[in-house]
């Protein structure tokens, strides 16, 4: 057992998992996506991202791309929210929450990439 | 670039994940604490509020209580937060910069500034290996010669002069092993710009390794390589393409071509010094019995080249399997040795221990025991030269100046070495005459010597040798300066390739055809002079005829008319 592939999977998964929880329900009803939620998907992932730093193998390289790639959808959403509530003042419910949950299921596929990524990685180390 | 990249992400992982956790925990725990707004009623602070809040308070900047003042568990949660941003800041600045400190590091900013320097080369460098004497000399006279160099020494101590350099062309310096072929191609060997590699180290092995690499880098390469054991030079000479360059055999050389034809060794040490320096003296070695006190290396070769020219010797060296037949075992100070060496009957002796200070007191004890001797030294260290100075030595061995001489030789012009090898064969006489003729035209300093070739496929030879061969265009042409005729150019042409033969100090008013090879000595700028005539239909008309030709179409109509106005006249 290795203390840095099961930290690493940990976040990997619990990326996925947390983006997956805010992502599910009527995607315009601010009621089913709880806006901690999607602080912690962001701060997980960023952590995600951060622990694929320096990696020099191929598969590292794809990690990092896939978690780049979730944190800038997450990052996106955040923004969209902070600023439709406080600049643009517009009503939470509806177009602002559909387009939050939208780019949150952006970064949900790229989680699942990532997933994916370390199953087949763990798979071919057992075989 | 992207080592540093690495290393870089690879080291920050940890304080970056703490510097996020940190954050999250205060901005989320902001969030969650309740706050009282103007009116009384309760609130919440905005994700997007709360990171602006802990964004300020992280970083110590403080622009207070936003949007409305806190509550008394908002302060709380504050203060709590305040410790655990600073705390995480600190930690992250505090790796940055003992990152920043580490030799790996640095190790891996120095080679990656290096490399890209050595991408950005832009004119002609050669790769010089081993910076002690030899490579410090040679990159001095490379530098005179218009090329960059690229420095590489493993030696952390020895590469340190090289920060007090100043050169004309550029000269990068990397600390690391040559013999690693990834360190060759960082210093740019298979760089377009690369004209040759230089393997000068003090291990002859090395430099064997080194001058393979290279070769085997970039077949196209000057690859130049010091090496003085037999089993080495054997080596490189069976993988082909390498020019290897002994510096006690280049001495032995010169040192019998001193005892035979002087003139001609002077000859060949003007013509091969660094150009712009004042020329070396005449030496003459006496013929007659020599004492070589010293018989490793070096004595070894003097003594093959004394014999070769048929004169007597004795060694005395203090390690009996150095002595060989006939030898003297023990210390060239004492007078019974140098007596036994035959020293009162003896014309010259050869100091050539590897101590400088030996060498001296060697010296010192031989002309006690007879006063007229011709005195040959071997310095070891740059730094003894003053010693050296005080033995007053009739010749003297400094390794790295005959290196310097031997490369510069080699490298700069392949035609002069062709040149000094048929001078060598040229009686005594021609020596004394060539230096005259040098003399003359280029007075008394180290010419810089270059090579032109005669190619129809430039405008103003095609136009010389082509379109208008009548009358022939001379050696003569090329020697007047075109932007006024009636000036002679300070050069001497050495030597003429044409049709295989060669020509020494050939005459002006030989013809030039196409192909044909010339060597020159003389002033910088010449050569750029002539160059412009190489190129210039309109220049080879002028030194011709005398007279500016028009280059432009309007110039040409004019001209033309006038001449036909003239015809008419006439």
């Amino acid at each position: 057992m290795n203390l840095e592939k099961v930290i690493f999977g940990a976040f990997v998964i619990l990326a996925c998992t947390l983006n997956f929880g805010f992502f599910i329900g009527d995607i315009s009803d601010p009621r089913l996506h709880h806006e901690l939620e999607l602080a912690a998907t962001l701060v997980v992932n960023l952590i995600a991202m951060t622990l694929k730093f320096g990696d020099r193998t191929q598969i590292g390289a794809i990690h990092l791309a896939t978690s780049i790639v979730a944190v800038i959808q997450l990052v996106a959403a955040a923004m969209v929210w902070g600023w439709a509530t406080h600049v643009a003042k517009l009503p939470t419910a509806g177009e602002v929450m559909a387009t939050v949950v939208s780019l949150s299921g952006g970064a949900l596929v790229a989680n699942f990439i990532s997933v994916t990524l370390l199953i087949g990685e763990t798979l071919r180390r057992i075989r | 670039m992207s080592d540093i990249l690495l290393i870089t992400l690879r080291r920050m992982r940890a304080p970056i994940i703490l510097l996020i956790a940190v954050y999250a925990i205060a901005v989320i725990g902001l969030t969650l604490v309740p706050g009282v707004d103007p009116e009384g009623r309760p609130w919440r602070m905005s994700y997007f509020d709360a990171f602006y809040v802990m964004s300020y308070t992280a970083t110590t900047i403080g622009f207070g209580e936003i949007p409305y003042p806190f509550s008394y568990e908002q302060r709380a949660w504050m203060t709590v937060s305040i410790y655990l941003t600073v705390i995480g800041w600190a930690y992250t600045l505090g790796s940055v910069f003992a990152l920043v400190n580490t030799p790996a590091f640095r190790h891996a900013f120095a080679r990656s500034r290096f490399e890209s320097r050595v991408r950005q080369m832009g004119e002609p460098f050669y790769v010089i290996c081993g910076y002690g004497q030899s490579g410090r000399r040679l990159v001095r006279a490379l530098d005179e010669l218009g090329f960059g160099t690229v420095i590489i020494e493993s030696d952390p101590e020895r590469a340190r002069p090289h920060l007090l350099r100043d050169t004309r062309n550029p000269s990068l310096l990397l600390v690391a092993d040559a013999r690693a072929t990834g360190v060759l191609v960082a210093a740019g060997v298979t760089h377009e710009q690369c004209v040759g590699v230089l393997a000068l180290t003090g291990s002859d092995e090395a430099n064997q390794a080194i001058a393979i690499g290279a070769k085997v880098l970039a077949r196209d390469l000057a690859v130049l390589a010091r090496a003085t054991a037999p089993a080495v030079r054997e080596t490189l000479e069976a993988f082909g393409g390498v020019v290897i360059v002994d510096p006690y055999e280049a001495f032995a050389y010169n040192f019998g071509v001193a005892v035979a034809k002087p003139d001609t060794l002077r000859l060949e040490d003007w013509l091969s010094g660094v150009p712009g320096t004042r020329p070396p003296r005449r030496i003459e070695a006496p013929r007659g019995h020599w004492v070589v006190a010293g018989h490793g290396r070096f004595g070894r070769s003097l003594g093959a080249a004394l014999e070769g020219i048929g004169l007597t010797w004795k060694a005395i060296d203090l390690k009996p399997e150095r002595c060989g037949e006939g030898g003297i075992q023990g210390s060239a100070l004492l007078e019974a040795n140098l007596r036994a060496a035959g020293i009162e009957q003896a014309c010259g002796i050869i100091a050539g221990t590897d101590s400088d200070s030996n060498n001296l007191a060697i010296v010192n004890a031989a002309r006690r025991l007879q006063k007229k001797l011709f005195v040959v030294v071997r310095q070891n260290h740059a730094d003894n030269r003053s010693l050296i100075e005080a033995a007053r030595p009739d010749m003297e061995f400094v390794q790295s100046l005959v290196m310097t001489h031997e490369c510069v030789q080699l490298l700069t012009t392949p035609l002069l070495n062709r040149f000094l090898m048929q001078a060598r064969r040229q009686p005594a006489v021609w020596a004394v005459g060539a230096l005259g003729r040098l003399r003359d035209s280029v007075g008394d300093t180290v010419p810089h010597t270059w090579a032109l070739v005669c190619d129809p496929a430039k405008l103003g030879i095609k136009y010389a040798l082509v379109e208008a061969p009548e009358p022939p265009f001379t050696l003569g042409h090329l020697l007047m300066d075109p932007d006024d005729r009636r000036k002679h150019l300070a050069a001497v042409p050495l030597l003429l390739l044409a049709n295989g033969r060669d020509q020494l100090l050939p005459d002006e008013h030989t013809a030039l055809h196409a192909g044909d090879r010339i060597l020159f000595a003389g002033e910088p700028g010449i050569e750029s002079l002539q160059r412009r005539v190489l190129n210039d239909d309109g220049a080879v008309h002028y030194l011709r005829t005398g007279r500016e030709p028009a280059r432009t179409w309007l110039g040409r109509l004019l001209e033309s008319r006038l001449a036909a106005a003239d015809r008419q006249a006439a």
